[in-house]
């Protein structure tokens, strides 16, 4: 599509702009795929590009090397104890060593790695299966026979200790790429008369110009441990038939490539590819209207007590923060069961003859029971825990519009209403454009709301191995696979996983490129 | 024909004064009714943990007798109490390293420069796209290995919960953001280390924001049940309020401990809501600052 | 005290925006060195990495002798006011100015000796207990510039100091630093946008432009020589006149004819013109406002122009003028050398005759925009 010049597109009437700029986004859609590609591609070349540097780097290191640092390729700090950098060569040196004993000890890392059949594709995780042995035993002259169980091996543990192989191997040779590096960075300095830093000078530094290696440390530690580990590993998942029948210990599981995928093109009733796509929808729907009816509501609400003349101001806002302070899950299953027949709203709702009559007729016990309704009463009452939040933040931001246009904007003759669509209203969601993105994919993720107040109810039928629910999100399915049910399928629950968050990564990348907040940054400043 | 004027002029004024007066009055009416609705539920479950007739949900909101009778049970016919130390003891631990763990990487990630933090911070914004609880599944397998399950639950829990919390390091962030510059650079010059830099110049001006992090911090183990719920679901011991409270409203159970479950709630309210009011400033403020930054 | 020696400096953000290119400079010991320039053009980076606030991508800085490339900032005994004066807000005044001393551990009653002789050279000894919060902007930078005073470091770096003040506030800190100066005895590099500033406080400028130093001199070279039309054009206020014109040289000598003018070139200008050995050509003719002087019809030597706006300063007016072609000059003429009747005359649209003395007229290459004579 031709771009209208500046001056051109000033000419347009309202009506004229507004479907310019809609062909504009539409027509922007295949650029922002193609950028993505693009983004893609750069990004392996890039991969690509320093790979080759690297291993170029190594070469003439080795090449130009002199033999402190070329005994410094087999020898860990070498070059480090050459230089008078003890403290460095002595870690250096700990690391290889305890890398090496490890690898080679009786069930050390080569033990495991070999017990793992990494991606033999029917091959199981582990290699020895326990099992029940019977033993006879003559006791006081009677054969007894007795069946014992004589522990295998543990697949979940062969995989786990295989994973931590593969992590330590590759911090092996990151190490060894690190070392050889700095022996040859010493070697130039050297060269050029300068002085080394010493052991002190490094710890030192530690609180100084590395200040932020110490800092991170521990931070970094815990989500390598309890999020990029697990994280990979379930993704390994995946690819296994890990379930309740075979759960590692009392039975092996084993590898089974891309098997597992297949069912998510399942779409007949209980499929997983049909269930997926029936929860995405709600799931997407959910996080819609939950996002923008609290949000807008909640600004409402802001605006209301932040209303010049409306007074005791504070104690309005009191009464809606308490709903935050209180722990959501008391709050939210006590609302969930006023709703139920016997609950006191749910009593005063059985008067009306009408509602007790639909209910009668389709056999629901209670309000929860139907989907419709259900869906209903979840936004309504995710309105009321999700409207303080807003409230607070909103009322956080109105008093930063600067007064000075309001006045400026009265001055050119615009009614409160105007003030409000003019002013208030494009300021707001620039300044939340971020905060909207956030909200809407933690309502994506919503767990507490739906879990707390329905479970997913009414049920509709099982997939993946576990019971799936008309209120469902993707999250509460994937809680009840792992948690609610017997069957366990594990991989399935990882696949689901993998799809949440490609939805998510997806949904926030396209809200991301359209929000303008991320763009002109400096718009309202 | 200026005295017309002037009538005019009057006349207006009066209408937009008493046009206010009625905005504001359906103003006034709707806040009332929203302040009804918002306090309605703990009204509710206050009222219902003090009915002594009955242990099931009632139609009616008043008791018909008073009494601390359900409080008594709580503590003599169930775990209850053990539940609500556990939870307490998670909520403190769970304050102190998280808003360790937290400030040191949103101080780097805002203040430090150095090679590889824009390539972190999109690799931990990435990593927060996976549904979290996943890790359970692996981390339950192995802290029933290491004993950190059942009674031990809640030592399992404090490691769950500050091992990665490093990833929500955006509200502070915002706020660290916020500090200018140069006097991280003038304090460089005047002679500190960045070291001293934090402790000497950032930290002190950054009580709101500890405050506020110390508040989640504190908060999140009394919510929490989907993370608890990987842990301790075999145990009683060992639980926290979230998901022994949650049996108790089962379909099995609801007839049983309905009124229980709603004097337990005003007893775990009791904590969250006086330490929140107490703080409550310092949370708006945390909650305003996180959102406009993003 | 100390002397500064920057050689082939050079900062590069990311992979190839430049900000400072080459920076060559030797600050001697106790010498006060103004960085000026329009904004972007490198001179508080190069402050910076003086200060070591910003890594040098290339190039060596020396303090004393040391290279102090990989020193930081708190080994390269330096001290510096910042732009928005960086006050710790949650210390009290006195303590901001000691912090430096608190941090290398120095006993409290000479930490109190040299806050509390600082304070009095400034003149904030009342304020000592308040926090920064309580201050007026005038007195923030007086703590500012005491933080830096009690530290006896070797440098002292100012990053435009003043340009958080208003006009008048200004004028007068301006003068205080040349006070504090005399009392403090050290070297000074002080950055500024300001071309007044810089001419009052500098032993010597250094008008920098795009990462280039474009000049280096006292204020008088760089008033009365400028290399190129950068610098004459940012030295001065009002700033110089600029013109394409014809240099004509007839029988040994020299003439300009602005606008269907002709003005002689008299003085060391011709005299250099001539040695220089330059004939006939289009130059770029400078002439500072306050050079023109007004004249009638009949001098043969006057420009004709239109008057446009007439700015009255007080004790001189600024007139703007259109001449015949369209070209807007500004012309300086100080109000005690008009009658009234002259005053009254130059109003909008009255036609009025400029001409200047050929001695203080500044020559540029076409091309170069360099200065001919030099």
């Amino acid at each position: 599509m031709k771009r209208l010049s500046d001056l051109d597109y000033l000419k347009l009437n309202k009506w004229q702009a507004f479907w310019y700029k809609v062909a504009l986004f539409f027509c922007a859609i295949p650029l922002f795929f193609k950028n993505i590609g693009l983004g893609i591609v750069n990004f392996f070349k890039k991969c690509g590009i320093g790979i080759r540097d690297e291993f170029v780097d190594i070469g003439t290191t080795f090449t130009k090397g002199n033999w402190a640092v070329k005994l410094s390729f087999l020898i860990f700090g070498f070059g480090n104890f050459y230089y008078g950098q003890i403290l460095r060569g002595i870690l250096f040196l700990l690391f290889e060593v305890v890398f090496i004993g490890y690898m080679i000890v009786p069930s050390g890392g080569l033990y495991w790695l070999a017990k793992g059949n990494w991606f033999k594709i029917g091959s199981t995780v582990g290699t020895v299966q326990g099992g029940l042995v019977e033993n006879k035993i003559n006791y006081n002259g009677i054969e007894i026979v007795t069946s014992d169980w004589v522990a295998g091996d543990d697949s979940v543990k062969v995989m786990l200790y295989g994973l931590l192989t593969i992590v330590f191997i590759c911090a092996f040779i990151y190490t060894w790429r690190v070392q050889v590096k700095q022996c040859r960075i010493c070697m130039d300095i050297t060269a050029k008369g300068k002085k080394i830093k010493s052991g002190k000078d490094d710890m030192k530094s530690l609180l100084d110009d590395q200040f932020h290696k110490t800092l991170l440390a521990l931070p970094i530690t815990g989500i390598l441990a309890f999020t990029v580990l697990p994280i990979i590993y379930m993704v390994l998942v995946a690819f296994t038939s890990y379930d309740a029948a075979h759960d590692g210990y009392s039975n092996l599981f084993s590898w089974v490539g891309f098997d597992n995928f297949n069912e998510l093109f399942n779409f007949n009733k209980g499929g997983l590819g049909l269930t997926f796509g029936e929860i995405l929808s709600w799931t997407l729907m959910w996080a819609f209207f939950a996002t923008f009816t609290n949000y807008f509501l909640g600004m409402f609400v802001a605006i209301m007590i932040n209303k010049k003349g409306i007074k005791i101001k504070k104690f309005w806002r009191t009464i809606l923060v308490m709903t935050i302070a209180i722990p959501q899950f008391v709050s939210l299953l006590y609302v969930s069961k006023l709703f139920t027949t016997s609950g006191l709203i749910g009593r005063v709702l059985e008067q009306i003859p009408f509602i007790h009559d639909w209910r009668v007729a389709h056999n629901f016990v209670s309000l929860w029971d139907s989907p419709t309704v259900a869906k209903i009463l979840l936004i309504v009452i995710n309105i009321w825990i999700g409207i303080p939040y807003i409230m607070l933040m909103a009322t956080g931001i109105l008093m930063n519009i600067p007064q000075d246009l309001y006045e400026s904007a009265r001055i050119d003759g615009a009614s409160s209403t105007q003030q409000f669509t003019k002013i208030t209203l494009p300021y707001m969601l620039f300044v939340t454009g971020p905060y909207l993105l956030t909200s809407f994919v933690g309502n994506l993720n919503n767990f507490n709301v739906i879990y707390l107040l329905s479970e997913g109810n009414p049920i509709k039928g099982t997939a993946g191995g576990a019971s799936v629910g008309h209120t469902d999100l993707l999250i509460t399915w994937l809680f009840k696979m792992t948690l609610g049910s017997t069957e366990s399928k594990y991989y399935y629950a990882s696949i689901i996983g993998i799809l949440v968050f490609l939805v998510v990564a997806i949904l926030s990348l396209i809200i991301y490129n359209v929000i303008p907040s991320t763009r002109n940054e400096e718009d309202y400043k | 024909m200026k005295k017309q004027n002037d009538n005019k002029i009057r006349k207006t004024g009066l209408g937009a004064r008493a046009s206010r007066r009625i905005s504001n009055g359906i103003i006034y009416a709707i806040l009332i009714i929203m302040t009804i609705v918002w306090l309605f539920p703990f009204v509710g479950i206050l009222l219902e943990s003090f009915k002594t007739e009955t242990n099931m949900q009632t139609p009616y909101l008043f008791p018909k007798e008073f009494g601390f009778d359900h409080y008594i049970r709580l503590f003599k016919e169930t775990d209850f109490f053990k539940w609500f130390i556990n939870t307490g003891i998670m909520g403190v631990a769970t304050a102190v390293l998280q808003t360790f763990f937290i400030l040191s990487m949103s101080y780097v990630l805002s203040r430090l420069r150095f090679k590889g933090r824009k390539g972190l911070m999109n690799f931990m914004l990435i990593l927060g796209m996976f549904p979290g609880f996943l890790t359970m599944i692996l981390i339950y397998k192995v802290f029933a290995d290491a004993g950190l399950t059942a009674n031990m639950a809640p030592l399992g829990l404090i490691i769950v919960y500050c091992a990665s919390s490093g990833m929500g390091y955006y509200v502070s962030k915002g706020f660290f953001d916020t500090i200018p510059k140069s006097l991280d650079e003038a304090a460089r010059v005047d002679g500190a280390t960045r070291f001293q830099v934090f402790y000497k110049v950032i930290m002190p001006l950054s009580k709101p924001i500890v405050i506020y992090t110390i508040l989640m911090g504190f908060m999140a183990p009394w919510g929490d049940f989907i993370l608890a719920s990987y842990l301790i679901h075999e145990n009683s011991a060992g639980m926290n309020v979230a998901v022994g409270m949650y049996e108790w409203l089962s379909r099995t159970n609801l007839n049983t401990y309905y009124t229980m479950f709603c004097a337990a709630g005003v007893i775990v309210a009791i904590p969250v809501v006086t330490v929140f009011l107490l703080l409550q400033k310092y949370y708006v403020e945390g909650v305003t600052g996180g959102a406009v930054k993003g | 005290m100390a002397s500064v020696k920057l050689t082939n400096v050079k900062k590069i953000y990311g992979k190839d925006t430049v900000a400072v290119q080459d920076f060559n400079l030797d600050i001697a010991d106790k010498e006060f060195i103004v960085f000026v320039g329009p904004s972007g053009c490198g001179k508080s980076t190069t402050l910076r990495m003086i200060a070591g606030l910003e890594d040098i991508s290339d190039g060596t800085v020396e303090i004393d002798g040391v290279v102090v490339n990989d020193l930081q900032p708190r080994d390269r005994d330096i001290a510096m006011v910042f732009q928005n004066y960086a006050l710790y807000p949650h210390l009290t005044v006195f303590e901001n100015m000691a912090f430096s001393l608190r941090l290398k551990n120095v006993p409290n009653d000479i930490v109190y000796d040299k806050v509390t002789k600082a304070a009095e050279i400034l003149g904030i000894t009342e304020y000592l207990t308040r926090k920064p919060r309580a201050l007026s902007g005038g007195q923030r930078q007086r703590v500012a510039i005491g933080r830096a005073m009690v530290r006896d470091s070797k440098v002292f770096l100012m990053d435009e100091p003043l340009s958080n003040l208003d006009a008048k506030l200004r004028n007068q800190m301006r003068a205080e630093i040349i006070l504090l100066r005399q009392k403090i005895d050290t070297t000074f590099i002080y950055v500024t946008h300001d071309q007044t500033e810089a001419m009052t406080l500098g032993d010597r400028i250094v008008i920098m432009k795009d990462g280039f130093i474009q000049q280096v001199g006292t204020p008088t070279e760089v008033f009365d020589m400028p290399l190129n039309l950068f610098v004459a054009e940012f030295i001065g206020a009002p700033k110089m006149n600029t013109f394409k014109t014809e240099l004509v040289c007839e029988g040994g000598k020299y003439f300009v004819k602005p606008y269907g003018a002709k003005i002689e070139v008299t003085g060391k200008k011709a005299d250099m013109l001539k040695a220089k050995g330059i004939g006939t050509g289009e130059v770029i003719l400078g002439i500072r406002p306050e050079h023109f002087v007004l004249s009638d019809a009949s001098n043969p030597a006057a420009i004709p122009c239109k008057i446009v706006v007439n700015e009255m300063m007080g004790s001189e007016l600024h007139l703007h003028v259109f001449e015949e072609n369209g070209d807007r000059l500004i012309v300086r003429i100080p109000t005690v050398s008009l009658s009234d009747e002259q005053r009254n005359a130059l109003v909008y649209d009255a036609t009025i005759y400029v001409t200047c003395e050929g001695k203080v007229m500044h020559f540029f290459d076409t091309e170069t925009q360099r200065n001919l004579l030099v």
